[in-house]
């Protein structure tokens, strides 16, 4: 009778698993006869490139059909950052790692400046390649983090310091409002730019997209800044 | 021919995630990750998505195992 009982419980749970494995792709598959009917992905790769001016079509909504949204994200970002900063003790205690051998030191100075080309192309060229400001943004955060791991949290602070760290932050939201606020003034909604009275430019080219392009710098800056701090923050403790 | 590499793909990328979930080793597991990861990127660049192929490669091969190693590192230090 236990035996029984014991199984039951097993085949319970895997039924469980099968039963909402049915569910999920029987929904999807309705999901993805419903995408087919829609009209708004068809004005999106029709008329994007010439409403905004940006080539990527993913760019171009993140940044500019759907703006407001990135604003969301960036503040949660930010939220994280300034909530772990003011939790995490400021002691410091030095991680128990590994020697390093002197393969890994001479990566090093290879991989440091990849990261800053690569990071800054992807920001730079968000609205003609794939990549974007949160992309871009990660890599360059990745730097810091690389030297925490390497070397040590001291070296890490000594080359960026944790006060610029969150005064970059601070400043990339505060300017993603200014610049939502500077759609208002030329004569449209919050956080418009092809929607405006901006020149557009050629789309092609690298200045172009309106405020895409400004938007990518600052978002980037932001996320960068904030991903260090947060690993940073973390990295400390006790 | 892609169509082969692609169900190929798919296979290993289920052998991975089946071999993190399962495998007793945490660091392995950790370092299965990055595994995961780059099929799931190749896989995405087959199917023509390169935006969400480039975030997945820095995301998951970069910024996740970092943390992950940290946690590691930081559990490893109270069991001592």
């Amino acid at each position: 009778m236990i035996r029984i009982n014991e199984m039951f419980k097993k085949l319970y749970k895997i039924s469980l698993v099968v039963l909402l494995a049915i569910f999920l792709l029987y929904v999807f598959n309705e999901i993805h006869d419903l995408a087919s009917k829609s009209y708004l992905s068809e004005h999106y790769i029709s008329k994007g490139v010439q409403e905004t001016g940006a080539i990527n079509l993913v760019t171009s909504v993140l940044y500019d059909y759907r703006s407001f949204d990135t604003l969301g994200e960036a503040t949660v970002i930010l939220t994280a950052s300034a909530i772990l900063a003011f939790l995490v003790p400021l002691r410091k205690v030095a991680m128990h790692g590994t020697k390093f051998l002197i393969i890994v030191h001479q990566t090093m100075i290879f991989i440091v400046p990849y990261l800053a080309v690569l990071g800054s192309y992807l920001i730079l060229f968000g609205h003609l390649n794939p990549g974007g400001g949160f992309v871009g943004g990660v890599v360059l955060a990745l730097i810091p983090i690389v030297m925490t791991i390497t070397y040590c949290i001291e070296f890490s602070e000594y080359k960026f310091k944790p006060n610029i760290k969150t005064l970059l932050e601070d400043l990339g939201s505060i300017c993603f409002i200014i610049l939502g606020l500077f759609g208002i003034v030329t004569g449209s909604n919050f956080l418009a730019s092809g929607q405006s009275n901006l020149g557009l430019g050629n789309p092609g080219e690298l200045i172009s997209g309106g405020l895409i392009l400004c938007l990518n710098i600052i978002i980037g800056i932001k996320v960068g800044a904030g991903m260090a701090k947060i690993f940073n923050s973390l990295i400390k403790g006790e | 021919m892609i169509d082969i590499i692609l169900y190929i793909l798919i296979i290993f990328l289920a052998l991975t995630a089946f071999f993190m979930v399962f495998t007793k080793d945490m660091l392995s597991s950790i370092i299965a990750l990055p595994i995961f990861g780059s099929i799931l990127v190749v896989i995405f660049v087959i199917l023509q998505a390169p935006s969400a192929a480039l975030a997945e490669a820095v995301i998951t091969a970069g910024l996740t195992t970092g943390f992950f190693v940290i946690t590691i590192n930081k559990t490893e230090m109270q069991n001592d």
